[in-house]
């Protein structure tokens, strides 16, 4: 549809909140589950919705490969091997240099830069600090690390957008395979939860108050009385295919990807505006032979901010009004930043499988200001064919792709 | 420290480095026989530095060393340096 090759996703693999699998992650959300708690650990008082991750599994990656990696560049390595696995992939295809991984995150590991500092400037200074720090918290960490897991050969690429920047991996991803320069690409984001990224937030006044609320009920994208997201840390990772490559090696494919777009908010830094919203919307419709009315489902940004909530209803509702079904799923898993792109395409992917659409948590009141729409606000049966999926970050960057059934 | 608590700390430093106490013996090369490397080996003199409450950074001693039993040896010989008051090894 783009004019170059066709690509298609044939894997996924996800560390998450709610399941460390597609099918356990898709049977959560449908349940109505929520990861969101209070951190008590981190004496803020702020709410977020962390990873539970088994320490068996972060065994699971040799300690050669481990001492390079902190927190987020683990979900990603192993969310990366999930994916490699998920799409049948042989080693000899893993390790093809005509394979590669594009996977960005937010920041490198922030745990590791607390720690760093606190040696640096209150502790014994540099002679107490590790060198690992350096590969820990360097801005790529996700990418390369991974990489280095797999022991891929081809490109690395570690686009750092905030909370774009997995579905930004994945329409680089889209690019470099439709172009000839690979023909399969291992694409997502990964972040981990910090009070060091949760209290900037709050400053921003983007961060949700935990007081007087059921940790449950905080984040509450489209409702009236929402009051700020909550982060969440996980990783998605997408197995991108050259179509006729993954036909050849008899692959599952699971769905194809149609166009990606991505453009600036030239308004604001920190706040998204509808109308650049609305051009990046326009551009995915615009490299496609189907109408935005013709969508099944759209898979919202939408992390219950005041501002960025109404901004996308505004932009969703010229395009489409209550012509397609919108849902959230920050609601359930907080905004898991870097990974929301890709980690809530893999939940799609799954509703796409069993037919059906997860409502937006916690959506009991419409805000006026987010209505014309068609919420989904209760699992609902649907045959989804096609599916918008919106990211928008801090930094002024807006970014659509649309994807769906393989066109046969 | 006795030689036995000095083994003891140093052991317990490669432990934390996930090599099993079963190949913990004297004789063993770090990079050779404990497949170790250079950044690895930063890592190690950091936490025994945090053990043994010394500065290693700047000491030439302890770049010479080699096996387990080099290790075990250059910090019995600091113990008894800093027992005999001798702090030159700091």
């Amino acid at each position: 549809m783009n004019g170059g090759r066709r690509v298609v996703i044939t894997g996924c693999g996800v560390v998450s909140s709610l399941g460390n699998t597609p099918e356990e992650l898709y049977s959560r959300l449908v349940a109505g589950e929520s990861a969101v708690r209070i951190m008590t650990e981190w004496g803020t008082g702020q709410a977020a919705a962390p990873v539970d991750l088994p320490e068996s599994e972060v065994r699971s990656i040799p300690r050669s490969k481990r001492r390079f990696m902190g927190r987020v560049a683990i979900l990603s390595a192993l969310a990366g091997r999930k994916a490699a696995e998920s799409a049948g992939l042989s080693e000899e295809e893993v390790h093809s240099e005509r394979t590669g991984c594009v996977v960005g995150s937010t920041i490198g590991s922030t745990t590791e830069m607390e720690s760093s500092f606190r040696t640096l400037l209150v502790g014994a200074g540099i002679a107490d600090m590790s060198p690992m720090a350096f590969f820990k918290c360097a801005s790529h960490t996700t990418a390369f690390n991974m990489a280095s897991l797999l022991d891929i050969a081809g490109a690395v690429y570690s686009p750092s957008a905030a909370c774009a920047s997995g579905l930004q991996a994945a329409g680089i991803g889209m690019a470099m395979i439709s172009s000839g320069i690979q023909d399969v690409v291992l694409c997502g984001g990964a972040d981990e939860v910090s009070p060091l990224v949760s209290g900037c937030f709050e400053l921003m006044e983007a961060h949700a108050s935990a007081e007087g609320q059921p940790p449950d009920r905080i984040a509450r994208p489209f409702e009236r009385g929402r009051n700020g997201l909550v982060c969440g840390e996980g990783a998605g990772i997408l197995v991108l295919e050259e179509y006729e490559h993954a036909r050849a090696r008899g692959a599952r494919i699971l769905a194809e990807i149609y166009s990606y777009s991505s453009c600036r908010c030239p308004g604001s830094v920190s706040q998204s505006d509808s109308s650049s919203i609305l051009r990046c919307m326009r551009d995915v419709y615009r490299q496609v032979d189907f109408t935005p009315a013709e969508t099944d489902y759209i898979s919202a940004h939408a992390t219950s901010t005041r501002q960025g909530d109404k901004a996308e209803a505004d932009a969703l509702r010229s395009v489409f009004g209550e012509s397609v079904p919108v849902s959230s799923l920050k609601g359930h898993l907080g905004h898991t930043l870097a990974a929301s792109g890709t980690l809530e395409i893999i939940a799609v992917l799954e509703m796409m499988k069993h037919g059906m659409l997860i409502p937006t948590r916690n959506l009991e009141e419409v805000d006026p200001e987010c209505g014309g729409l068609d919420h989904v606000r209760e699992p609902r049966p649907c045959r989804i064919r096609r599916v918008l999926k919106n990211c928008f970050a801090f930094g002024g960057i807006n970014s659509a792709m649309l994807f769906g059934d393989v066109n046969e | 420290m006795t030689r036995e608590e000095i083994v003891e700390a140093v052991n317990t430093a490669f432990e934390e480095m996930e090599i099993p106490r079963e190949e913990l013996t004297p004789e063993k090369e770090f990079f050779k026989d404990l497949g170790l490397d250079s950044l690895d080996m930063v890592d190690l003199m950091i936490s025994l530095q945090r053990k043994f409450g010394v500065q290693l950074r700047q000491n030439e001693e302890i770049k010479k060393v080699r096996t387990l039993n080099d290790i075990y040896d250059f910090f019995v010989k600091l113990d008894a340096q800093r027992n005999a008051g001798d702090g030159s090894a700091k």
